[in-house]
């Protein structure tokens, strides 16, 4: 049903075969042993983490500092870290999100919807409902509506494009799982939507 | 609240983003946060584990103090006695052993092991124990006291184990580093002892005004070597002195033992051996062969046959055969033949003409054509005779006549045969004369090839002698006088200085799996010095690249090694990540550890 509106292939950032896992891993290590061979982890994701955490903010300033604060964490409590057949990015992500709760705890202004008219649509074409421009206001109103766990699968999903799997590794959540609960998301969307043509 | 909703809002370029990457800021801060974090860190507290061992320890320490307080106050005089009687820079044995010698000598494998050798020493005797590997530890008599000064009477346990290489080295635990004015070498060994004495399990000293000599033998006879002992309370290798080195000559095999390896390389040589068959075998069968050969010929030489003289009646008793033609037909042919009795003939008599015979058989006579055998039977009597046919008057004539002529053949035919014979017993002289000189000049070629070989092989056992010699491993090419005062391990290194290169920070792989190792060690081939790795410095090492390397890894009392191809292959690769393999089977012994490693 999602894949069909929304055609959506491997992302090759965030994908690794099991030999650059492998690779990877090797780093993590390498790094657990000696921090300043963090770098290799740091340079990779820097930009990744950043549009993630800038994604969800307003103020690219708090993005860069938020990122930041990202790596340091990541760094602090690498001894911690356990390989689980997934990328080292999702680990990332998972910090970054604690991140982005925390300082959304504390400064509830900071938290921003960043998305593209295209993604509007898509959201549209994903719930069989037509799109016009003066849904727009409406959409968007929709959406800021949603409650936190809505509207992460939803900038998941539709802002950031990313497939189910990976979606299911950033959540720590099946594939199945991610997909039924995109499912509620547009069922819910859907019957808004409609009721905006009423 | 709402969050702010924002429809495409332009995205940051990659320069920007790179722009605010600060990797080194980063790593100050994680590193100001860690030494925080270790500050207030009092999470350990909590751990159960802790609190009990810390009270446990806390006990332990008062009680020891109160009983060395207490029970050990009339020992105070006699301690001193012994300190004042080794009066040696270096710390006895005991001390070694109860405090940091399990610390400071860490043997990486409980299972490789090299074990110590156990002697017995009478100590008011002395005497002198020679090692399986020809080292020899001379003991003067009354060497040894207790720890209380007094000397020790009876026997005393001498336990004594040496340490000729990198695999020897790395079993043994022994640090290898040598700090010299803070800076830091590395041990080349030409030979490395333990030596510990003990009587009834409590160890014994050396008297302070006697020293064992031991005569290391080691496999190495270059002069470059100090000798150094290894202060375990300091944790460093203490310099004693150049080292003093006694060259062994090589014994060289005997001229005996050299003939018949000539013998056996000539047995081995091909060429040789052709020719020892042809002088032995082939050419003395040609010989016999060609011998055979022409007697044959000689042989089937048409022979001359010397005719029968015709004989004439020499007056002896003659008879003539009247028999009837029709009874007897075969005699027909001896019809008007006049037979003389031959004088062989002694049973003939005189009445033997005047019977009348039932039957005549005339057959051959002994010598054929020249007479024949006359069968006579006359009812059950039976007389054989020898007779000779006579012939004359015309006959004879003609016999006479003919004789002459087959005379005559029969001359012509036996000078022939003789001219031929004696042709053929010339080409049979030529024919041997020549395989004879042919066995000369292979004998001959024998010799040259058998000089040449002798030759060769005086070179090939220079060589092999040079060889051994150089590749020595396990032989002794030298002996190394050490003059000990106290026991411990004794050295004799040359020290290196850690190799220039590239530095690396390795990685490493078991079965492409990242692993911590617990003691990694590298081996230099080239300069047979081995580097133990350090945690502190995240493994770093350098490397000459031009050098031969390998790295073994101990880990959970397994053991792990990159051998030369491995490492040459990662680090021609310009990578970090070093794939070690597991030695199968759980290697367990220092043979199979050492042909691991290439040694």
């Amino acid at each position: 049903m999602f894949n069909s509106a929304v055609n959506m292939t491997i992302n090759s950032a965030y994908h690794h075969t099991s030999q650059q896992l492998h690779e990877e891993l090797v780093i993590i290590e390498a790094a657990k042993l000696n921090p300043e061979r963090f770098d290799v982890l740091y340079n990779k994701y820097y930009k990744q983490i950043f549009n993630f955490v800038y994604q969800r903010l307003d103020c690219k300033d708090t993005a860069f500092d938020l990122t930041g604060q990202v790596f340091l964490k990541a760094m602090l409590h690498l001894q911690t870290y356990e390989f689980k057949g997934v990328p080292f990015a999702s680990w990332l992500y998972r910090i970054a999100q604690n991140e982005l709760l925390q300082l959304f705890r504390h400064v509830k202004n900071k938290r921003a919807i960043n998305a593209d008219i295209g993604d509007l649509r898509f959201i549209c074409e994903e719930t069989e409902e037509p799109f016009f421009e003066e849904y727009l206001p409406a959409i968007k109103k929709l959406i800021t509506l949603l409650n936190d766990e809505d509207l992460q699968m939803v900038e998941l999903r539709f802002f950031e494009k990313r497939p189910f799997k990976e979606i299911a590794e950033l959540l720590d959540i099946t594939e199945s799982n991610a997909k039924v609960k995109m499912h509620r998301v547009v069922e819910k969307l859907r019957i808004e939507i409609k009721k905006l043509k009423l | 609240m709402q969050p702010k909703f924002n429809i495409n809002r332009p995205p940051i370029s990659d320069d920007e983003i790179n722009k605010y990457k600060n990797f080194e800021q980063l790593v100050k801060q994680f590193k100001q946060q860690s030494i925080q974090k270790a500050k207030h860190d009092k999470s350990w507290w909590k751990s159960k584990k802790v609190r009990y061992s810390a009270v446990i320890a806390g006990i332990t320490v008062i009680c020891t103090i109160s009983y060395f307080a207490l029970f050990n106050k009339s020992n105070t005089t006699k301690t001193n006695e012994k300190i004042i009687t080794q009066n040696k820079e270096t710390k006895g044995p005991e001390e070694i052993k109860g405090t940091e010698k399990t610390k400071f000598i860490n043997a990486p494998s409980t299972k490789i092991t090299i074990p110590y050798t156990i002697y017995k020493i009478n100590n008011t005797k002395g005497g002198e124990i020679i090692h399986p590997t020809s080292s020899k530890i001379k003991i003067p008599k009354n060497s040894f006291i207790d720890k209380n000064g007094k000397d020790i009477v009876g026997d005393v346990t001498i336990e004594y184990r040496e340490f000729h290489d990198i695999g020897d080295v790395i079993v043994s635990g022994i640090p290898m580093l040598y700090d010299s004015a803070n800076t830091k070498h590395n041990f080349e060994t030409a030979g490395m002892f333990d030596i510990k004495g003990s009587q009834n399990g409590e160890p014994v000293f050396i008297k302070k005004d006697k020293n064992l000599e031991v005569e290391l033998a080691s496999h190495t006879n270059e002069t470059k070597f100090n000798q150094y002992y290894l202060d375990t309370v300091k944790k460093n290798w203490q310099y004693i002195k150049k080292d003093e080195v006694h060259f062994n000559k090589l014994s060289v095999n005997d001229d005996v033992r050299q003939s018949e390896q000539n013998q056996k390389l000539s047995n081995e040589s091909p060429k040789l051996s052709l020719l020892k068959n042809q002088i032995e075998v082939i050419i003395p069968k040609k010989i016999d062969s060609v011998k055979i050969v022409y007697t044959k010929k000689v042989e089937t030489l048409p022979k001359a046959k010397e005719p029968f003289k015709p004989n004439k009646p020499s007056g002896r008793q003659t008879f003539q055969i009247d028999a009837d033609k029709k009874e007897y037909p075969e005699l027909a042919a001896f019809d008007n033949i006049l037979f003389e009795i031959g004088l062989e003939n002694k049973n003939y008599t005189k009445e033997m003409s005047d019977i009348t015979w039932n039957d005549v058989q005339i057959s051959e006579g002994p010598q054929k054509g020249k007479n024949y055998l006359l069968t006579l039977t006359y009812r059950k009597r039976s007389e054989k005779l020898i007779v000779y046919p006579l012939l004359s008057g015309k006959d004879l004539e003609k016999a006479q006549q003919n004789y002459q002529q087959k005379f005559k053949e029969y001359e012509s035919l036996a000078e022939k045969h003789k001219a031929d014979e004696v042709k053929l017993m010339d080409e049979l002289k030529a024919k041997q004369i020549a395989y004879l000189t042919d066995i000369k000049n292979k004998q001959a070629e024998y010799d040259k090839e058998i000089k040449k070989i002798e030759i060769q092989m005086q070179q090939q056992q220079q060589n092999q002698l040079a060889t051994q010699y150089n590749a020595m491993s396990n032989s002794t090419k030298a002996m190394r006088t050490f003059q000990i005062s106290n026991f411990g391990i004794f050295n004799s290194d040359c020290p290196h200085a850690q190799p220039l290169g590239k530095t690396i920070n390795p990685i490493f792989l078991a079965n492409n799996v990242v692993f911590l190792p617990d003691i990694i060690y590298v081996v230099e081939h080239n300069s047979k010095v081995v580097f133990t790795l350090s945690y502190a410095d995240n493994y770093q090492f350098n490397y000459n690249p031009t050098n031969q390397y390998s790295i073994v890894i101990f880990r959970n009392n397994k053991l792990f090694i990159c051998d030369k191809n491995a490492f040459n292959t990662t680090a021609s690769n310009n990578s970090n990540k070093f794939n070690v393999t597991e030695l199968q089977n759980g290697v367990d012994n220092l043979i199979d550890f050492k042909k691991a490693l290439e040694i």
